[in-house]
């Protein structure tokens, strides 16, 4: 394993791969390693050096920082500022079992994406501009650092989710966002799927911009006491006193009745997964639109299983059995399976989503292709 | 401006490829010259040329069959929405077939379950929100070319607009593309679902300025309409005190729905134009709409109202509804009205770190002295996204060059203070040849592979955005002369 800790040391690293046409696993804090497809047993570069926040602009709202530096450590030193990253990253370390730390370019890599999406969107609308070197052994930039940018192909949503398939990241620049002062978790208890999804989908299309919106089962919310029955529609509103307390009386308009705050904010735990880092089997992220969402986890059936993104995102754990069963209902709602946690043998053999259709998989290999002739990074693991 | 040359074999042949396309769109084929004539240049006026022949399809499989014609015979291919391009991204060629998307323009569904809108790409910016707005929904992008432009366009221009500052460009607020590749393939991108099943390429082809396909069906998000606006008016001494102002709302932490500027020149080519209301005799204006709940909304037009107040300006709301309509009707008749106000002038569109508007603006007076030649500006202030309209007379010796070297100075003043080139315009072919001043050669060879990775022989809008190797120093702009736009009626930027 080899470790760098500059862009020209990854520069020279690429370029001594090219020369040898050997291929290799990109490493930061390996949180991430073990989603996508198994890649045999290649040499790994260790990019954990590049490290750092490279300059914090709290009045541009832009925040440049090495692709390595912790999650933990951008998210501190921006709440100091009151400001929070464009992006709701999720850590899903717990789940994925690993002692790593999560880091700023694992999370665009995986376009991990919280509860927060449905308000402040993906990694990948939030991502202004990046560094890297591609497969040529070249160092180059894709965007920019300002807010409004077209000038030349939109390169920062193409790294966004690509797994670490097209370049070894050198820094990342995201928008920041003022950090509202106050949160609230409003919880309507006892309501079955099909009424929880209707709800929440309500305050989706209101104009209260909620940051998360997720329904759970009871036994997903244990500790929570009896009064959850059926299961629970969790809304999250934030802002200012006054605005908060103003949206949370329109919730409760819109909601036909005054519901209960929850004290302790729940989303951190659905975001990150961890609700089934304990459970046996594959957990899959299932991306259907919204209103699928109660006819979907009807169909899938799974015993444990929560919606967040208004329905619009399923979380489960299901058999390893169940594989084909899971795909198949997610492409019958014109949705994605993913595959989040499985064995190596069930991520070979079922990739991270399923197959694309021949004309987009062909697009996508040469896309790669584009950035990564040789294909050096990450091969096989998405692209 | 140097465009690849014209293929005079394919030239030579026009008369069988019409045939040929009228077995596909039999319909839809304009071949005579005074038909012709109606598309040979989008609104980047200052560049014409006829298309060897337009087509106009009405469905998807026709689309398909043109483009498989196309590369089966290596006949480029100039996609074309509704011609609001202000760079050239629909400019025909002489050998090339224009395929314009007017014709598929049906709102396909509406689905309000899901917050969503499919249509054909042919549908306009603005008839989204219409057809949802009786329910209280609307779609947030809006370019000021709103009534015209299409959604199809939007998607290859990735189109922002005076609200991008708080609900993003148009890659924002897509959900998914029904895409014809070069060979014909008709592919499926993302959807309701909001997920694509591997690497981003509806993000890619957002913005691709027509250089990788063909747009048939496009999938955006509606939002409710925030149930309180609120618009603000402030006026400045000087425009660095506006341009300081803007920074310090910014830094504040206050995300307004939009944040425009225009300078005292502006203001009042334009009070004279529509009569708005701007107050006379300010050096620089800001508008400022703030949007949400009541209480959000007070709270940023009382910050915006004292940060307005320590930069020495004057901050006066819109009183009702039917002022705010006045004061935003008059941005966006800005072009126009400037139009008005001297013989010719050009459009620029670059974006600045917001931090440097001060310095912009200064350094922008600097070079208006050194080439002799007024400009004014009128811009999306709160994305950084400038504007600034070059004034000068046609009929004087050496003013036009001078107004272009003056131009292309601007844009290399953005790039070097950390900004690019084009902020919603797009390339095209008016700054096709200052990409070698924001890119590598490197980072340019590898945004061309990404194009070949879709485009193998290179026939998908040759010329525009990338330069080609035998660059020529003459750049183009958004050239108007006696107030005559491509589309005089239509608001800009």
């Amino acid at each position: 394993m080899e470790k760098i800790a500059s862009e020209a040391q990854a520069v020279e690293f690429v370029r001594a791969a090219r020369e040898a046409k050997a291929p290799f696993e990109i490493v930061a804090g390996g949180t991430r390693r073990q989603v996508g497809k198994p890649m045999a047993d290649l040499p790994r570069l260790d990019v954990s050096g590049l490290s750092g926040i490279v300059k914090y602009e709290p009045a541009e709202l832009i925040i440049t920082a090495a692709p390595s530096t912790a999650l933990t450590e951008i998210t501190s030193v921006l709440a100091e500022k009151g400001q929070r990253l464009g992006f709701d990253p999720a850590d899903w370390s717990r789940l994925l079992g690993s002692n790593g730390v999560a880091t700023l370019g694992g999370a665009a890599s995986a376009d991990a994406s919280g509860s927060g999406r449905l308000r402040h969107g993906a990694a990948r609308d939030s991502l202004l501009a990046f560094r890297g070197v591609n497969g040529q052994g070249e160092a180059f930039r894709g965007g920019a650092k300002v807010v409004k940018n077209v000038t030349g192909f939109d390169l920062p949503k193409l790294v966004c989710g690509a797994y670490g398939s097209l370049c070894v990241l050198t820094e990342l620049t995201f928008r920041v966002f003022p950090k509202p002062p106050l949160a609230v978790t409003l919880c309507l208890a006892d309501v079955e799927p099909e009424a929880g999804f209707a709800a929440l989908r309500k305050i989706a299309l209101s104009a209260l911009e909620p940051a998360g919106l997720a329904y759970l089962p009871a036994m997903m919310m244990p500790g929570v006491g009896p009064q959850i029955g059926q299961g629970a529609a969790l809304i999250k509103l934030e802002g200012a006193r006054q605005p908060l307390e103003e949206k949370i009386a329109l919730a409760h308009g819109l909601l036909g009745q005054s519901v209960q705050r929850i004290e302790d904010d729940p989303f951190p735990a659905i975001a990150s997964g961890e609700k089934f880092a304990d459970v046996p089997g594959h957990v899959w992220r299932v991306m259907v639109a919204p209103a699928d969402a109660p006819r979907v986890a009807k169909e899938l059936n799974a015993q444990h299983w929560l919606g967040d993104w208004a329905g619009s995102l399923i979380w489960l754990a299901a058999a390893p059995a169940d594989a084909s069963r899971v795909r198949a209902i997610a492409a019958a709602a014109k949705g994605q399976a993913m595959l989040l946690r499985g064995s190596p043998d069930a991520r070979a053999a079922l990739g991270l989503y399923a197959p694309q259709a021949p004309a987009l998989a062909g697009l996508s290999r040469a896309v790669k292709a584009a950035f990564d002739p040789l294909s050096l990074f990450n091969p096989g693991r998405l692209v | 401006m140097l465009l690849p040359p014209t293929n005079a074999r394919i030239v030579a042949r026009r008369a069988e490829i019409v045939a040929a396309l009228r077995e596909i769109v039999p319909d839809g084929v304009v071949a005579d010259e005074s038909g012709l004539a109606t598309f040979d240049s989008d609104a980047l006026s200052a560049y014409h040329q006829m298309p060897l022949v337009c087509v106009l399809p009405s469905n998807r499989q026709q689309v398909s069959e043109i483009l498989k014609y196309a590369q089966a015979e290596g006949i480029p291919i100039v996609p074309r929405g509704s011609g609001t391009s202000l760079s050239g991204g629909a400019l025909p060629r002489e050998d090339g077939i224009l395929i314009g998307m007017g014709r598929m323009k049906r709102i396909l569904e509406i689905d309000y379950e899901n917050g969503c809108v499919t249509v054909e790409p042919g549908v306009t910016n603005l008839n989204i929100t219409k057809a949802v707005e009786a329910n209280g929904f609307y779609y947030a992008p809006d370019p000021s070319s709103q009534v015209a432009c299409s959604i199809g366009g939007n998607v290859a221009e990735n189109s922002g607009g005076l609200h991008c500052l708080k609900y993003g460009l148009t890659t924002n607020n897509l959900l998914g593309v029904t895409f014809v590749l070069p060979g014909g393939e008709i592919v499926t991108i993302g959807g309701k679902c909001g997920a694509q099943g591997g690497l981003d390429l509806l993000g890619l082809i957002t913005g691709s300025e027509g250089l990788l396909g063909v747009v048939v069906e496009v999938v955006v998000k509606i939002l409710r309409k925030p149930p309180v606006t609120r618009t603000l008016m402030a006026s400045f001494d000087t425009v660095t005190a506006a341009g300081a102002c803007v920074a310090a709302v910014i830094a504040d932490g206050v995300v307004p729905a939009a944040m425009e500027f225009m300078d005292g020149r502006a203001a009042e080519a334009i009070e004279s134009y529509n009569q708005p209301g701007y107050p006379l005799g300010s050096a620089a204006i800001l508008i400022v709409d703030a949007d949400g709940v009541e209480a959000d909304v007070s709270h940023a037009i009382s910050r915006v109202t004292e940060i307005v107040t320590q930069c020495g300006g004057k901050a006066v709301e819109a009183t009702d509804e039917k002022q705010r309509a006045r004061i935003w009707s008059g941005r966006k008749a800005a072009f126009a009205a400037m139009g008005k106000l001297a013989p010719d002038m050009i459009c620029m569109d670059g974006t600045i770190p917001r931090h440097a508007l001060p310095f912009v603006l200064d350094e922008m007076a600097k070079l208006s002295e050194k080439y002799e030649l007024g400009f004014c500006n009128v811009f999306h202030a709160g994305d950084g996204n400038l504007h600034p309209l070059i004034i000068f007379d046609i009929m004087k010796p050496g003013e036009f060059e001078r107004a272009e070297a003056f131009g292309a100075d601007i844009l290399r003043l953005c790039v070097k203070v950390g900004g690019v080139l084009s902020g919603e315009h797009g390339v095209g072919v008016e700054k096709r040849d200052l990409m070698t001043d924001m890119f590598t050669p490197e980072e340019l060879a590898l945004q061309g592979r990404v194009k070949c990775a879709f485009d193998v022989q290179g026939l998908f809008n040759p010329g525009k955005v990338f330069p080609t190797l035998s660059a020529c120093v003459e750049q183009g702009h958004i050239h108007v002369h006696g107030a005559q736009l491509p589309h005089p009626h239509l608001p800009r930027f």
